[in-house]
C-alpha cells in the first residue's frame, strides 16, 4: 500500500450552519500498479479527492497516509517536497510551461530534485520515447498539438517514475482518436513499468479501461467497481 | 548550480515571453536612468562651470589671511590690522596662481555725495593674468599696471556719487597707523556686475596706492587670493589660515547645495514614479501567471522557488536596463562635454547673477564615475520595493490546487 485515506472530509464552512462538503468519509487505499478512475458528475468532489490525496489541500477531519508518514501533519513545504518525491501530475490543460522546450518541461521536476545532468538527459530521453515523442526534445509547447502536448504532459509525470501519478480530466481537451491514443498510452505505462495511475475522469472511454472505479456523488465514496 | 542554472534560463525566458511589455520596461528603465544620470552630470558640471565662472571673477578659489582677519563667525567682518606677508607663505609655488590684496572700508566723496564703500588694492598684473574682474569694466578702462592712485568703481555707485570717466574722487579712510587717510584719486573706469549688489559697494585702486592710502609696508597686505581652481584641498601654513571659498561666500554655497540636492531630490521622484508604474505593470504579469505558479507549486516547486525566479527575472530586467542606461547617459553627457549647454538657453537669454555678479557660464559636462553605480543603485533599490507586495502574493499564495 502506497497511499491511504482514512475517514478524510473536506467540507468548506459557507455559513454557521452550512458546510458544503467537498468530501466526505473518504476510505480509500492506493497500492502499486493501480490503475483507478474517480468518476462522477461535474462538483462530485472527485478532483478535491484528487487535490487532497496530493496534499494541495488538507482535509477537515480524518488522515492520509503515505510510507513516510502522515502527509496531514506535513507543512506546506514538506507536502511540496512530498509531492516532487512521490508524486507525477497530468492536467487536463497540460499545463506545459511555454517558455522551456519539451525537453526541459519534462526536465523541470528532475531539476527540482537535484538529479544529476546525465541521469536527467537519460529519464527524458526514456519518458519521450515512451509516449512516442522521440526527437521532439527542442520543440516549445505552442510547436505542438493539443494530444502532443499531452503526451508531453504525461512524459513529464512519469520521468521521475513516481510511486503515484494523478491525473486530472486528462483527456476532456482531447478529440475522440487522439484521447484514445493517450488512454492507450496510459494502459501500456500501467502494464509496463507498473507504474500507479489514479484518473478524475468522466470519460467512459477511460472508465472502462481501469482496473478500478470510485463512484462520486456529493463527496462520498457511492459505489466501487473492480474491472 | 546546474539547478540555478535552470533557474536563470527559466527566468530569462520568461522575462522575454512578452517581448514588447518587457522591452517597454526596459525602455523606460533605461531612459531613466539615462537622464538621471546625465541630470545629475549637468547640474554637477553646472556648478562646477558656475563656481568657476564666479570665482575667476573675483573671489577666487581660497584666499590667505592672517588668522585674525576674518571673524570666524561671519566673514563680512574683518580686522584691517591683521596683515600678512610673502615670508609667511612657506610654500612659493603658490605665488605662481594668486594675487595680494589690500581692502580697506573707506568713504568715497564726490561732488554731491559721500558713501561707504569697500575698496581693494590689487596687483594689476597678477589680476589681469589671473581673474577675469577686467571683462566687468563696460565703460572706461581697467586699472594700468604702472599707473598710480586711479580708481575704478561700481557703475551704480558712480552714478549715485554723480563722478565722471577722468574725473576725481576723494577717498577718506582710517590708516592702520591710527592716522585720518585721504587722497584724491582718478576715475579711470566703472564696473558692471550686471546690475547686483557689488556695484553699489566695490571700488579697486592698484596695491601700491592702498598700501600708501592706509600706511602700510611695502610687502604687507590682507589677502592672497588663490585663482587656480585645481586646488581642492586648502594649504595648510603656520601662521596663516587658508578661507575657502565656501566660508568666505557660504550664501552661493548654499544655493550651489541646494541645486545639487533638488536635482538628487527630482531624480528620487522619477524613479519613485517609474518604479509605481512598473511595479503596477509587474504586478500585472505575475497575476497573468497566478495559474502556472500554481502548476509550477503542483509539480514541486515550492514558493521560494517561484519567488527567486520573480527575483532573478526582475534582477536581469534591471542589470539589462542599467547596462543601456549608463551607456545612454554616457553618450548623452560625452555629447554635453563637446558641445557645452549654454545656461542662458533656461533663462530666455537673461543674464545669471551670483553673488551680485553676472555669469555666462557655458557648461561643458564632466561624467563624475560615482553616479554610474549611485544611480543604477538607487534604481535597484526601488525595483526591489516595487517587488515586494508581488513577491508578498506569490509566496502567500495558498489556492494550489489542479
Amino acid at each position: 500500500m502506497q497511499f491511504e485515506m482514512k475517514n478524510v472530509e473536506k467540507f468548506y464552512q459557507m455559513s454557521e450552519e452550512n458546510k458544503v462538503y467537498g468530501a466526505k468519509d473518504i476510505n480509500l487505499s492506493i497500492h502499486e500498479g493501480d490503475f483507478m478512475a474517480l468518476v462522477g458528475p461535474s462538483g462530485s468532489g472527485k478532483t478535491t479527492v484528487l487535490n487532497l490525496i496530493a496534499g494541495l489541500i488538507l482535509p477537515s477531519g480524518g488522515k492520509l497516509f503515505h510510507a513516510k508518514g502522515e502527509i496531514t501533519s506535513f507543512s506546506l513545504e514538506e507536502r511540496t517536497q512530498h509531492r516532487l518525491e512521490y508524486m507525477g501530475f497530468i492536467f487536463q490543460d497540460y499545463q506545459l510551461l511555454p517558455v522551456l522546450t519539451v525537453h526541459e518541461n519534462i526536465e523541470f521536476p528532475l531539476q527540482l530534485k537535484n538529479f544529476p545532468k546525465k541521469e536527467i538527459h537519460e529519464r527524458v530521453e526514456w519518458a519521450l520515447a515512451q509516449v512516442g515523442l522521440a526527437g521532439y526534445g527542442k520543440r516549445f509547447p505552442k510547436q505542438l498539438s493539443g494530444g502532443q502536448q499531452q503526451r508531453v504532459s504525461i512524459a513529464r509525470a512519469i520521468a521521475g517514475k513516481p510511486q503515484l501519478i494523478l491525473a486530472d480530466e486528462p483527456t476532456a481537451n482531447l478529440d475522440t482518436k487522439t484521447a484514445q491514443e493517450i488512454i492507450e498510452l496510459f494502459k501500456k505505462l500501467n502494464q509496463d513499468f507498473k507504474l500507479t495511475f489514479v484518473f478524475s475522469t468522466h470519460d467512459q472511454r477511460l472508465i472502462d479501461q481501469v482496473q478500478t472505479v470510485l463512484y462520486i456523488k456529493d463527496g462520498q465514496i457511492v459505489k466501487t467497481e473492480k474491472h | 548550480m546546474r539547478s540555478f542554472l535552470f533557474l536563470l534560463k527559466f527566468s530569462y525566458r520568461n522575462l522575454w515571453r512578452a517581448p514588447k511589455r518587457t522591452m517597454i520596461m526596459v525602455l523606460s528603465l533605461s531612459l531613466a536612468a539615462g537622464f538621471i544620470i546625465w541630470d545629475l552630470n549637468f547640474a554637477n558640471s553646472g556648478s562646477k562651470e558656475v563656481m568657476k565662472e564666479f570665482l575667476s571673477q573675483y573671489a577666487g578659489r581660497y584666499q590667505l589671511t592672517h588668522p585674525d582677519y576674518y571673524e570666524v563667525a561671519n566673514s563680512k567682518l574683518f580686522d584691517n590690522y591683521k596683515v600678512m606677508t610673502d615670508e609667511q607663505v612657506t610654500d612659493k609655488s603658490l605665488f605662481a596662481t594668486s594675487t595680494r590684496r589690500v581692502t580697506a572700508p573707506v568713504f568715497l566723496s564726490g561732488e554731491k555725495k559721500t558713501l561707504g564703500v569697500l575698496m581693494t588694492g590689487i596687483e594689476v598684473d597678477s589680476e589681469l593674468r589671473l581673474a577675469r574682474l577686467k571683462d566687468t569694466v563696460t565703460k572706461g578702462e581697467f586699472l594700468s599696471p604702472a599707473g598710480n592712485k586711479e580708481i575704478i568703481l561700481g557703475k551704480r555707485l558712480a552714478e549715485r556719487l554723480d563722478v565722471k570717466i577722468g574725473g576725481e574722487v576723494a577717498v577718506i579712510g582710517q590708516a592702520l597707523d591710527g592716522s585720518v587717510a585721504n587722497d584724491l584719486y582718478q576715475v579711470r573706469g566703472f564696473l558692471d556686475f550686471g546690475g547686483g549688489d557689488l556695484e553699489d559697494t566695490l571700488a579697486f585702486t592698484q596695491i601700491t596706492s592702498a598700501r600708501e592710502l592706509l600706511v602700510m609696508g611695502p610687502g604687507q597686505y590682507h589677502q592672497l587670493v588663490q585663482f587656480d581652481m585645481s586646488h581642492e584641498t586648502l594649504p595648510k601654513i603656520e601662521g596663516l589660515r587658508a578661507w575657502s571659498w565656501k566660508e568666505l561666500i557660504p550664501e552661493i554655497s548654499v544655493s550651489i547645495g541646494f541645486v545639487d540636492n533638488f536635482t538628487w531630490i527630482v531624480s528620487v521622484i522619477i524613479v519613485l514614479v517609474i518604479s509605481l508604474g512598473l511595479a503596477n505593470t509587474l504586478i500585472i504579469t505575475f497575476f497573468e501567471r497566478e495559474k502556472e505558479f500554481d502548476a509550477l507549486n503542483v509539480l514541486g516547486a515550492k514558493a521560494s522557488w517561484v519567488a527567486w525566479s520573480l527575483l532573478l527575472e526582475v534582477t536581469m530586467l534591471g542589470i539589462v536596463s542599467m547596462i543601456l542606461g549608463c551607456l545612454v547617459g554616457h553618450a548623452a553627457t560625452t555629447f554635453c562635454s563637446y558641445y557645452p549647454v549654454n545656461l542662458e538657453l533656461f533663462t530666455n537669454g537673461k543674464a545669471i547673477i551670483m553673488g551680485g555678479m553676472t555669469i555666462k557660464p557655458l557648461v561643458k559636462f564632466y561624467p563624475v564615475a560615482q553616479y554610474y553605480w549611485q544611480v543604477p543603485l538607487m534604481m535597484f533599490f526601488f525595483l526591489a520595493l516595487s517587488m515586494i507586495y508581488p513577491l508578498i502574493r506569490v509566496m502567500k499564495r495558498r489556492k494550489n490546487a489542479v
